[in-house]
């Protein structure tokens, strides 16, 4: 022992000479305890000895090991040290013991979760939300069923958002150039900045923002404004709607497509996720007249034409789908405004006979269903679209019926380019002195050419206040972080110009602040918290009653914070507005090829980017997770030398990028879609590193479509994580292909299989029972098997329904699903080698020819089969059935030998290989549902048609002494689903929605030859073609040049 | 041959008997004894013997690193994936039970029938067969997610009251392979008991003398010990017998009762078991044609031997090539589309080259070449023989398992499967892990059956003949 000691104190002089010893921290720390114990440290940790004594990394250890009391102390600073990184913390609990509660509050009952309506502010209109919260934490983002908007659906990014809250990346601390300040050290500056700036009217403030959504921003903007009239408010986003502001000015238009019996969108993907104002609404729409509820007597349904310069779900689901490149849709637009009688110059182009043919066809069914159609234009398409796709529904007829206008949502519409170039212009000319940006990241996603980096660096403070420390905040002065819209109070309107206000559920996670309060700063009151702005905002509005009189303001915001919206807060819609006549540029010669830049469908703009549900999500159409890619057809690349995995140089705008090539079926030749959102650097540990930025090639000029680029081979494979395969089909006719190579062999084999069963309205009116007939289309037998039947003669049986003619595949059920099930993300590396642990999946076949295919999508998950073959191979019992029809997995049991996904013909299982749910990380923890499992390495898991759900409904339904209702249940993906696509219930009830949906004609088991039996019954899908048109299939020659 | 001219000169034939000859002349007891006890009782270990040793056990302690790693990270270091849930573990664990059954067949079945000229050959089929069992067994226990639970296949009384799901081929594993093992460790230990009484009698060490002491259960050579141990041999004999056919007809259940196209087909218990002894007998040729070159055996393990076992492998990948011409005519003759177009798809999908791989050593080398006796009985041409019909074998099972899952029922679940180095280290652990095994077998057992071998001698039979002429 001595000898140790000796060594000891000499490290202790060692020590001494640095200037701290653990001794001195210990008495600085002396007494101190919870949240202050942590302070004392973060004070302590900025002085330079301590940080001398951390970078040391084991400060005068050598004494403390051997002193058996000592130890302690080293192991709590060594704990200190980590923590670092995170000092803040986020323990709510003080140190010294506490008590359970002896008397709850009031409104908690451990276990039993409450629902709270508040709304997501998105760029495109808010979403109304119901949120479930267990013991206070918000651990499930619904819709919210009762406002009229969405009805209690959702989509991808609200579903994310919820991970987006516990992210264990999200900026914690206010910091000055890296250094850990107080918010209130901020606010000083901050107003010490203001008051200097008075005099000159703040004309050296400068504020780069997100979309405000909130009108009670705007409200304070607008009060500050008066204080500091020269103080600049800017907005921008990369994915904005500059093209509604240039044509509507500040009017917004609405489409209702329950009227519409033939729509036409011009590039505009409204059924692929909420990046598409109006989505849920119109998808719910669309969908709706799809139903067939009254049976093939009399059927009638919608039919959607899409011409797009993209693949989308909304292409993919159009009875006829017409692919252009970008630019010549505009030429379309005007040349089919002409077929209909609007008087605008039509851009001179050589069509092709197809396409001619489809035009014509259009006019015509446009023509014959005038005043029952829309003309839908897309947000990222020249001005023009939108324009003259508005003239067009004028000359149909369809102003006041599918189509109006209100003012718009956003409470301040601007054109967000015009004003950012001219910051960016401010900023070059030193006028900026204060910048701050707020939830915005211009250094990631401005456009290339502004050079905004070098431009942010002229204003002498930069201030950043973001979730994240993301590439902008991690290079301001100022980082603050920012409250998540569950943790901090606001407002905002939905895409049918409700208010809502944006309730949250949780104190902030971390000291984070909202732009309210940094905005509120300019004001006299400048401390006036975010709730009592909202409050102040809404006070005229809720201190009257219906009729005008006044009434009793609480009570009215109690209603209102209880429904989800503000009663009377719509805006007023016109059947009318002003268009500016913007006429269609001429389309780029058909050689130049064309770079389109579009939101990410599951990460949007990049701020999901860290969003490990949203990465793993699979895109529509083409399957790819964790990455973006230069997307273009199987003739553009084989023309151009490149195979799949292959990196390419993209050389466009005198700017290059560097991105993976993959094959999208259906593009339009010489076309490159580039998602926005990838290639971030300060993303977080989930989003950094995926993909490539194309905003580095993304102009002011070419925002949505950059033309003329050149394709570069470089050396490299990327490596793609592609949830499903793609071959093509080269069998010969004996061996049941076409021997030709252009379709893909998993579309051949689903419809040989009969796994897709499709018909024609005309065809389901002649043969209702087109599904269940035919060799390919095999019927369920009911009553042969081998092992006794179970017996359901009493009580429930459950069932699902889903209907493939209204799924759209956007795969906000997935989402819901992870969230609900608590399902691991498994990283990139796992998904490529196909351990993705998605519970659902969406199924997508591309039948046809590959260059113009038609789509199929099918939701699969587990089946809950009768007769199941995984249950008969377990070797332990693990996957049992229930009484109730389940097909159950006891997690507890499983040893893991996988028998049962091998026999599974349907391969829902999915598999711990490692240990793929995340233990460790705190925040994760406080966003799981309690009521499901997290499961560890070695178990088998799947679908368990939410059982959580059936024994909650069957519990309170054993309370109140009455059998289930029906609906009263209702799944994770059900409740997300936008299209109603899918039916949960008892289909022992003779009433239920389910039990009436499975004696559907159209009702089909997939693989029902296998006699499995399953218990989820998809309804065959009817299209409703145009006769006058065949489907236009361009030649398919990917050696052609 | 029935035709053909008798020639006394044939050296092929025992001059006194008449009979075809299965070792060489010129032995006698004493010279038995003295050849197959001296190799283990020799003092000096041979340089060779320690090298391969320590090469077979690096590889062994490579598999205690693969599997330890295993047991820390869970199964998803190897390849297996959705919809390849079951990969090299399963198709080792088959190819190596398929191994073990050439020692079963011929110390069993052989004996039942009374050929004579497995003797020289029965005792390392049978160590072989027990290294392979134990290699094999080590799979199902390792695949499994979770491992430390693997006993929960086990029907044991417990407080959960809960039984193993008796539906499920994997438990019918369960009970095929332990009495496998069980049976055969018994089979083999029983005949050695004789043997190890010669070695008590002849070791000149203390240690070893009581070692084999122990081993030898006190066997005397009394004529009572005789009767009992023939008559336990024999009843041995008639429980391993069924045993043969039955434990690969079980393991073929794992894919026979299975839905999957490819795996669902009723040829699989014959087919199976025909591959197995086809592997098996290979793996016996694998074994015996170093061991009779190191340790100068020619004269107990002759080229009969070596024929006999080529005829057999002939005649077992007859089978085999019958089961893999079945399954490619039931495709097109059940008129199923899953089946034809598995079959397809293992020809001619992206993994078809296995398939071919296959073809080509299961059926198109061995079975256009053994047919001819003159390279039946070269050495070398047979010892490579049994190695490609080894891989061809290994390469069957990876063929069922792996081909058959890839492209499933649902064309979205379709993947691919490509082994990672711990799936090769596995599997190379388990070769490391048999041969130091046998190794292991062959310095410290005799590896033929002296008291059989002496039976077998013309001075046995001579007497006999006496005996029944007078």
């Amino acid at each position: 022992m001595t000898p140790k000691t000796e060594a000891g104190t000499g490290a202790m002089e060692t020590g001494k000479e640095q200037g701290l010893t653990l001794a001195e921290v210990r008495r600085n720390l002396q007494g101190v305890k919870g949240k202050k114990y942590w302070r004392s440290i973060d004070e302590l940790a900025g002085t330079p000895e301590f940080e001398a004594a951390v970078l040391r990394e084991f400060p005068d250890a050598a004494q403390e090991w051997v002193d058996p009391v000592s130890r302690r102390g080293f192991l709590k600073l060594m704990g200190a040290s980590m923590a670092m990184a995170g000092l803040a913390g986020c323990t709510k609990q003080p140190d010294e013991p506490i008590y359970p509660y002896v008397k709850a509050p009031e409104d908690l009952i451990l276990g039993k979760p409450m629902y709270f309506a508040t709304a997501y502010p998105f760029a495109s209109g808010s979403v109304p939300l119901l949120v479930k919260s267990d013991a206070f934490r918000p651990i499930k983002v619904d819709g919210n069923p009762d406002h009229p908007y969405n009805r209690g659906t959702s989509d991808p990014y609200t579903q994310g958002t919820l991970l987006d809250l516990y992210d264990p990346d999200r900026a914690q601390e206010t910091t000055y150039r890296g250094d850990n300040r107080e918010w209130t050290e901020f606010m000083m500056t901050w107003r010490e900045k203001l008051i200097a700036a008075k005099a000159n009217g703040g004309a050296d403030i400068a504020i780069l923002s997100t979309t405000v959504a909130s009108p009670t921003l705007a409200r304070q903007w607008k009060e500050a404004q008066a204080l500091y009239p020269k103080a600049k408010f800017v907005q921008y986003d990369p994915v904005n709607r500059d093209t509604v502001r240039t044509v509507l000015g500040t009017k917004d238009v609405q489409y209702s497509l329950t009227g519409a019996d033939v729509i036409l969108s011009l590039d505009a993907d409204f059924l692929s996720g909420s990046s598409f104002p109006g989505f849920h609404r119109l998808t719910r729409e669309y969908s709706e007249r799809r139903k067939l509820a009254s049976g093939p007597e009399g059927a009638t349904m919608n039919r959607l034409y899409t011409v797009e310069s993209s693949t989308t779900t909304t292409g993919l689901k159009a009875e006829h789908r017409l692919a252009l490149r970008p630019s010549e849709i505009p030429a379309f637009t005007a040349a089919l405004a002409a077929a209909l009688g609007v008087s605008a110059p039509v851009p001179s182009y050589g069509w092709t006979d197809a396409q001619t043919q489809y035009l014509k066809a259009v006019a015509a069914d446009l023509k014959a269903n005038a005043g029952k159609c829309v003309v839908i234009a897309g947000e990222q398409q020249d001005p023009s679209v939108l324009s003259l796709a508005l003239r067009i529904n004028e000359a149909l007829g369809n102003y006041g019926k599918t189509v109006s206008f209100t003012d718009a949502i956003n409470p301040m519409p601007t054109v967000q380019l015009a004003e950012l170039k001219g910051l960016v212009n401010d900023l070059w000319s030193g006028k900026v002195d204060w910048l701050l940006m707020l939830n915005t990241n211009p250094v990631y996603d401005a456009p290339a050419d502004l050079n905004f980096v070098d431009a942010m660096r002229r204003a002498k403070t930069t201030v950043h206040l973001g979730k994240h420390a993301d590439e902008t905040g991690s290079i301001t002065d100022w980082q603050i972080p920012a409250s998540h819209y569950l943790e901090s109070w606001s407002d905002a309107r939905s895409y049918d110009g409700v208010a809502s206000v944006v309730q949250p559920l949780i104190d902030p996670l971390y000291k984070s602040h909202s732009a309210h309060e940094i905005v509120q700063a300019m004001l006299d009151e400048s401390t006036k918290t975010p709730y009592d702005a909202v409050r102040e905002t809404w006070q005229p509005l809720l201190a009257k009653s219906t009729d005008g009189k006044t009434a009793d303001f609480e009570m009215n915001w109690r209603k209102a914070l209880h429904a989800g919206w503000i009663d009377g807060s719509a805006l007023p819609t016109a059947a009318t507005a002003t268009v500016a006549a913007i006429n269609a540029p001429a389309p780029n010669s058909k050689d130049a090829i064309e770079v389109q830049f579009r939101p990410d469908p599951t990460i949007y703009d990049g701020r999901f980017a860290n969003v490990g549900w949203l990465q793993e999500l699979p895109k529509p159409v083409s399957s790819l997770s964790w990455d973006n890619a230069a997307l273009m057809n199987e003739a553009l690349m084989v023309r151009s030398g490149l195979a799949e995995q292959d990196i390419v140089e993209i050389t466009v705008n005198g700017r290059a990028v560097k991105a993976p090539v993959l094959v999208l079926p259906g593009l339009p030749d010489n076309t490159i879609t580039a998602y926005l959102g990838y290639g971030r650097e300060a993303a977080g540990r989930v989003g950094s590193g995926t993909g490539y930025n194309a905003a580095l090639i993304r102009t002011s000029e070419t925002m949505a479509v950059a033309a003329g680029a050149s394709l570069k081979k470089t050396d490299g494979i990327w490596g793609f994580a592609v949830t499903k395969s793609h071959y093509q089909d080269h069998r010969s006719k004996f061996f049941g292909g076409e021997g030709t190579g252009n379709n893909s062999l998993e579309a051949d084999e689903a419809l040989t299989r009969g796994i897709i069963r499709e018909a024609t309205l005309g065809e389901y009116k002649a043969n209702p029972g087109f599904a269940n007939e035919g060799e390919t289309h095999p019927k369920v037998e009911r009553e042969i098997t081998l092992f006794p039947n179970w017996d359901y003669s009493t009580g429930n049986a459950w069932g699902m329904s889903i209907d493939l003619n209204s799924c759209t595949g956007c795969n906000a059920c997935i989402v819901s699903c992870y969230a609900e099930n608590n399902i691991a993300v498994v990283g990139k590396q796992e998904v490529r080698i196909g351990r993705n642990m998605q519970w659902l999946r969406i199924d997508a076949y591309f039948e046809g020819d590959l260059s113009a295919p038609k789509a199929h999508f099918q939701p699969m998950a587990c089946q809950h089969c009768e007769n199941a073959p995984c249950e008969q191979v377990c070797p332990v019992g693990a996957t049992v059935h229930t009484p109730e029809g389940l097909n159950t997995m006891v997690y507890n049991r499983c040893v893991g030998t996988r028998y049962c996904s091998n026999n599974c013909p349907y391969k829902v299982r999915r598999f711990n290989f490692l240990l793929f749910s995340d233990y460790e990380t705190e925040s994760l923890k406080l966003m799981r549902n309690p009521d499901v499992t997290v499961r560890s390495r070695g178990v088998m898991e799947k679908c368990s048609y939410c059982v959580q759900r059936i024994q909650e409904a069957k519990i309170t339904a054993d309370k109140e002494n009455r059998p289930i209702r029906d609906g009263e249940i209702v799944t994770a993906c059900e409740q997300a689903c936008p299209a109603s696509a899918i039916t949960f219930g008892n289909l022992n009830d003779k009433g239920s929605r389910v039990r009436k949906l499975h004696d559907n004609e159209r009702s089909y088991a997939v693989l029902a030859d296998q006699n499995t039996r399953p218990r989820t019954l998809y309804l065959a899908a009817v299209t409703n073609p145009n006769p006058a048109l065949e489907p236009v299939v361009e030649e398919h020659a990917p050696t052609a040049g | 041959m029935a035709t053909k001219e008798f020639i006394t000169n044939d050296p092929r034939l025992d001059p006194v008997t008449g009979e075809l000859r299965v070792i060489a002349p010129g032995q006698s007891f004493r010279s038995v004894t003295a050849k197959i006890a001296d190799i283990v009782l020799t003092p000096h270990t041979s340089l060779g013997w320690l090298l391969l040793l320590a090469v077979s056990g690096s590889a062994a302690t490579m598999l205690l690193v693969a599997v330890t790693w295993l047991f820390l990270k869970g199964v998803g270091i190897w390849a297996i994936t959705q919809p390849v849930a079951w990969g090299f573990a399963i198709v080792n664990f088959v190819w190596w039970i398929g191994i073990g059954h050439a020692g079963t067949l011929i110390s069993a079945i052989l004996l039942l029938f009374k050929q004579g000229w497995r003797n020289s050959i029965n005792r390392f089929a049978e160590a072989m067969t027990i290294f392979a069992v134990v290699c094999a067994g080590l799979f199902p226990l390792i695949h499994v997610g979770r491992p430390w639970l693997a006993y929960w296949l086990f029907p044991y009384p417990n407080t959960m009251n809960v039984w193993p799901q008796f539906r499920s081929p994997l438990l019918w594993d369960v009970f095929a392979v332990s009495t496998y093992a069980t049976i055969s460790v018994v089979f083999w230990y029983v005949g050695l008991v004789p043997d190890f009484g010669t070695m008590r009698d002849r070791a000149k060490s203390k240690f070893a003398q009581y070692i084999y002491g122990m081993l030898s259960l006190g066997w005397r050579g009394n004529v009572k010990h005789w009767m009992r141990y023939e008559t336990a041999s024999l009843l041995l004999a008639g429980l391993a017998t069924p045993l043969v056919l039955s434990v690969h007809t079980v393991i073929s259940f794992d894919f026979a009762v299975a839905i999957l196209p490819g795996w669902h087909t009723t040829i699989f218990p014959p087919y199976f078991v025909a591959g197995a002894v086809y592997s098996g007998f290979a793996m016996v040729l694998s074994l015996a044609i170093p061991l009779r070159k190191v340790f100068h055996l020619e004269g107990l393990v002759t080229d009969r031997h070596i024929d006999n076992m080529g005829k057999v492998m002939l005649a077992t990948g007859g089978i085999v090539a019958y089961g893999y011409g079945m399954e490619v005519f039931m495709a097109w003759y059940s008129a199923s589309h899953w089946e034809f177009f598995m079959m397809w798809n293992r020809m001619f999908g992206p993994m078809g080259w296995s398939y071919w791989v296959l073809i080509s050593c299961n059926i198109a080398i061995p079975l256009t070449t053994l047919w001819v006796r003159k390279w039946r009985t070269n050495l070398t041409f047979m010892f490579v023989m049994s190695l490609i019909v080894n891989t061809g074998m290994w390469f069957e099972r990876f063929v069922i398992v792996v081909t058959s899952l890839y492209r499933d029922f649902l064309p979205s679940s379709w993947g691919t499967y490509r082994a990672t180095k711990w799936d090769y280290m596995t599997y190379a652990g388990t070769f490391g892990l048999f041969l130091t095994l046998f190794l292991l077998f062959v310095r410290f057992v005799p590896m033929i059956p002296m008291h059989e071998i002496k039976m077998m001698l013309p001075s046995a039979k001579v007497k006999t003949a006496v005996e029944a002429g007078d």
